[in-house]
């Protein structure tokens, strides 16, 4: 009998069939198997989950409460208690589990005697012996200096503690720092506090610069009010964005008014003159404000004057209107905030003091819908002087000087990556290649760590103890409690506050007596004596007969807060308007050059969080681009220089140049150019690394302008000529929008799942 | 030549029945299986050999211990051991609050077991072992439902609680006066074994007579 090549097929077909379907009815053998954990975990029910409240270091001040089953962290969420951001959350919390469970945790310490060495693994008990002999080294203790991420709550006492004791130097570092925000507040409204602005309640909201809905101080809670705001039970709230960039904010505003990069305090001030001329507003505060001269004061910014023009480029009527919308007596309660670009100039603090000085126009303050103050912190050891210093950002001006000082023999960091952050203006990689000994505490090796003698692997805040005073507070005494919510993922890590503590006892700095603490006391420790202080004040939202109670309930709710104790209700003073505009630097770009509008990214910030996969892989808001940077240009003035989506533009100033593929868009101003921040990591992780070509850091365009006042970096006065790249090439940009081809934008894993070694 | 013809028909129809028999056999099996559990052959349907020889008896049995050959076992003193009588809910303590009942943790057996190392017996060696090396210990499931059944062990206790009496009309005062009626009488098992079914049948006739629902997404879901 034959067997036709048909029949052959035929069979061959059925039983590589057969061979694969019925591989498929195989049961895993792990699903016949059920496992007796090795622990037990007091509050663990197999298949239920339990919810823990605490704090989210990844938007700073939220509150959130973590899912976790069987001993993981499943997913976060907003904690509905918690006053600055009631139930809601942002994709920056979310990605704590990232964080949390990530491939490229650092695992061990490490160390190396030489830069040039490569890092060994070490034991912590070896750890603690080299950071001993690191710091015993030290002739002299004011050549110590702390860098960390700015601190409050229980960890600013701790570390503020920590470096007087042992006569070290302290210095908060932040990338985008707020300083001409925080001393606008001091001047204008003389608060040492950032207010909480009430944007649920309010019914005209000019938003000068500051991209509150997506990056700007309290982004959360800005969201959430502006829902009330728009959607709330009462008449829709009218928003004028008044911003030299297409931002997210401004893309809900009703209005977008693009001003000149650096005009914004220009424009505030004309403003400022009509409502006082045409009389409109509160009369004592215009007094006030013009030391009783009324709007002659304000003569030089009359908004039909040349100047005006020039520095805004709005015409007169358009201020006039501006004017009259903020102060009419039917949009009360209004409310001017500003911020971000609109700070970021060597006129920065002029600006933002003229933008606030608006709300005394109004007389908005302390009320409803208006600027609401801050009151101190709840407890006494919070409120100190150096306690509310460790939260404050030291200014580029004193970066740029301790680069070149030489002041540093032993430097620490944490939290914080400086190496990346500043600008070239400020050789923070100098700093630590002169220092004899650099240890660096952190949970990924980033460009920082990446300098260090010594890398300290650190608890995540989703493993540790802590508790946050958010600043800017809702407007009443509030601390966010931050609680493990799991158990240390990795065996080789350690919390920063544990370590400050064993380190204190090892130098004899008498930590314990000053703080009155346990002779071998942990982070937990230092949380719970404050939140013991706080019990035996019995007030506020836990009110308990004992402190274990009154711990559980702290914990529970995700932290404590007073609603009765309220910051100040109004201004003492009002202080004359500061006339002397110092317009150097703004005006027209010239021709082939623009005016550099950076900002930071919605999902990754300001770069810190680039190493997480789902953040890399939020679209932005505006582009909707993913895994890569970009440059907003103008598409009128891209289509004249012969540019379209994708082509490589050669970015270049006095500072640095950067390559990236242009985004044509309308909303652009023609004389600007935007690119996102965060990008172009060297180290720090698989998913902030490679990340393929043409991401690189934009802070290494900007050159060392500064505010004259405050020291401060003016981030958004940088001016940059851009042309295509001399090579020539053009690539698709990862985004969601339209047809694009399917393309891998990251190289390599995606996600990869790791457990602990 | 006829006696040929003959010789081959019967070795045939030998032949033949002998093949039918061991289809109906296997048919039987199969079917059997399919509806119940299989019968007892082969190995099929016994208690699968566990990683920890952990014996039920002695845990929550209150019978005499005996060796093999009946003799009963004597303590230090002299004294007829007992089993110790533990509540089922005392290492399954998710059972009542829980749709699993789940395995203790090997930290709860080190409660009493950190202690007790009986006379250096293999099986606690093991234990301990597990537990100095932190180390999970992975058993064999017995009970189980497929992927598309969702049962939940709390809520048929709190019925029966409720009730106040198992099918077997037993008195149902305590969550582990439950376990019996679908798990069989464990306490004396010294292998734990499958004695119900639970196949869909077995659960809808069950839901029926207590008049529970028998709608589909009351299980899949």
């Amino acid at each position: 009998m034959g067997i036709t090549r048909r029949q052959f097929l035929r069979w061959t077909g059925v039983t590589a069939l057969g061979a694969v379907v019925f591989n498929g009815c195989r049961i895993p053998e792990e699903e016949l198997q059920i496992e007796s954990p090795v622990n037990l975990p007091e509050d663990l029910v197999t298949g239920i989950d339990n919810w823990y409240a605490t704090s989210c270091q990844q938007d700073p001040g939220c509150g959130v409460i973590v899912r976790v089953v069987e001993g993981r962290a499943k997913k976060v969420e907003g904690n509905p208690d918690f006053p600055i951001n009631r139930g809601k959350h942002s994709a920056r919390s979310e990605a704590g589990l990232q964080t949390l469970y990530h491939p490229d945790r650092l695992q061990t310490p490490m160390f190396r005697a030489s830069r040039n060495d490569d890092f060994l693994p070490i034991s912590w008990d070896r750890a603690r012996e080299i950071l001993n002999a690191g710091m015993n080294s030290l002739s002299d203790r004011s050549r110590f200096l702390l860098v960390t991420e700015p601190l409050r709550g229980h960890l600013a006492l701790l570390t503020s503690e920590f470096v007087q004791a042992l006569g070290g130097r302290h210095m908060a570092f932040q990338s985008l720092e707020q300083i001409n925000l925080h001393r606008a507040v001091k001047e204008v409204f003389g608060q040492d506090r950032l207010p909480d602005f009430d944007i649920e309640n309010t019914k005209y909201l000019f938003s000068f610069g500051a991209d509150f809905l997506s990056t700007w101080l309290s982004p959360v809670r800005y969201s959430r009010g502006y829902g009330e705001f728009r959607q709330g039970d009462r008449k829709r709230g009218v928003h004028y964005q008044i911003d030299s960039r297409f931002s997210m904010t401004a893309a809900n505003a009703d209005k977008w008014v693009p001003v000149k990069p650096g005009g914004e305090g220009v424009l505030a001030m004309s403003m400022a003159y009509v409502i006082i001329r045409d009389g409109m507003g509160n009369g004592d505060a215009a007094s006030a404000l013009t030391d009783g001269r009324g709007h002659e004061a304000l003569n030089a910014f009359a908004p039909d004057s040349a100047m005006v023009r020039d520095a805004t480029g709005l015409d007169s009527g358009k201020i006039e209107d501006l004017a009259h919308s903020f102060a009419d007596e039917g949009h009360q309660p209004s409310l001017a905030i500003g911020g971000g670009t609109a700070g970021a100039h060597r006129s920065g603090l002029f600006n933002l003091k003229a933008i606030y000085a608006l709300n005394l126009l109004v007389d908005n303050v302390g009320k409803k819908g208006g600027v609401m103050f801050n009151p101190a912190p709840p407890l006494e050891e919070l409120s100190r002087e150096d306690v509310a210093g460790m939260g404050m950002p030291a200014s580029y001006y004193q970066w740029q000087e301790l680069a070149g000082s030489g002041s540093v023999d032993v430097l620490m960091v944490r939290g914080a990556n400086p190496v990346y952050g500043l600008p070239p203006g400020a050789d923070f990689a100098r700093v630590a290649n002169e220092a004899n000994f650099v240890v660096v505490f952190s949970s990924f090796m980033d460009e920082t760590a990446d300098m260090a003698n010594l890398v300290l692997p650190e608890y995540t805040y989703l493993e540790d103890w802590g508790d946050n005073v958010p600043s800017p507070g809702p407007h009443y005494q509030t601390l966010g409690i931050q609680q493990p919510v799991v158990r240390p993922f990795l065996e080789g890590t350690s919390g920063f506050g544990d370590e400050l503590l064993v380190l204190g006892r090892e130098l004899d700095l008498g930590l314990e007596g000053r703080l009155e603490l346990p002779p071998d006391a942990r982070m937990q420790d230092v949380v719970k004596a404050g939140v013991e202080k706080l019990w035996s004040e019995n007030r506020g939202s836990v009110t308990a007969a004992s402190f274990e109670g009154f711990w559980n309930g702290v914990l529970q709710r995700g932290g404590w807060w007073d609603t009765q104790a309220t910051g100040d209700s109004g201004v003492s003073e009002i202080k004359p308007l500061d006339t002397a505009w110092d317009g150097s630097g703004l005006g027209d770009p010239g021709s082939g050059m623009f005016s550099l509008v950076p900002f930071l990214s919605n999902s990754i910030g300001d770069g810190q969080l680039a190493h997480l996969p789902w953040l890399q892989a939020t679209p932005d808001p505006i582009t909707t681009v993913v895994w890569h940077n970009w440059v907003e240009i103008n598409s009128r003035v891209a289509e004249e220089m012969g540019i379209s989506e994708g082509d490589i533009l050669e970015v270049s100033s006095g500072a640095g140049r950067v390559e990236a593929p242009a985004f044509p868009h309308p909303g652009v101003p023609p004389t600007t150019v935007s690119i996102p921040i965060g990008q172009g990591h060297t180290a720090m992780g698989r998913y902030a690394e490679e990340i393929g070509d043409y991401n690189y850091n934009t802070l290494s365009l900007l050159e060392s302008n500064i505010d004259k006042d405050t020291g401060a970096l003016a981030w958004a006065a940088t001016k940059v000529r851009v042309r295509k790249a001399s090579h020539g090439h053009s690539i698709d940009i990862p985004k969601f929008a339209g047809n694009q081809f399917a393309e891998e934008p990251h190289k390599g894993t995606i996600i990869k799942v790791t457990g602990p070694s | 030549m006829l006696i040929k013809r003959i010789a081959l028909l019967l070795v045939v129809s030998v032949g033949a029945s002998a093949t039918g028999l061991v289809l109906l056999l296997a048919g039987a099996f199969v079917v059997r299986a399919w509806w119940t559990t299989p019968f007892e052959v082969l190995g099929f349907g016994a208690a699968p050999e566990q990683p920890i020889a952990f014996p039920h008896t002695i845990h929550a049995g209150i019978d005499v211990w005996t060796y093999p050959d009946g003799s009963p076992k004597l303590d230090a003193d002299g004294n007829e051991m007992t089993g110790l009588g533990l509540d089922c809910t005392f290492c399954h303590r998710n059972v009542d609050i829980g749709a699993t009942a789940g395995v203790p943790p090997v930290e709860q057996c080190l409660f009493c077991h950190a202690s007790v190392q009986g006379d250096e017996l293999e099986e606690v060696a093991k234990l301990v072992d597990a537990w100095q090396n932190k180390e999970p210990v992975a058993w064999e499931r017995v009970h189980r439902v497929p992927d598309h059944v969702r049962f939940v062990h709390e809520a048929h206790i709190r019925y029966f609680l409720a009730q106040g009496e198992t099918p077997s009309g037993e008195p149902a005062l305590v969550a582990a006066d439950v376990c019996s009626t679908c798990h069989g009488d464990v306490a004396a098992m010294a292998e734990v074994n499958q004695v119900r079914s639970l196949k869909m049948g077995d659960c809808v006739d069950c839901h029926r007579d207590y008049n529970a629902p028998t709608d589909c997404t009351t299980c899949h879901y």
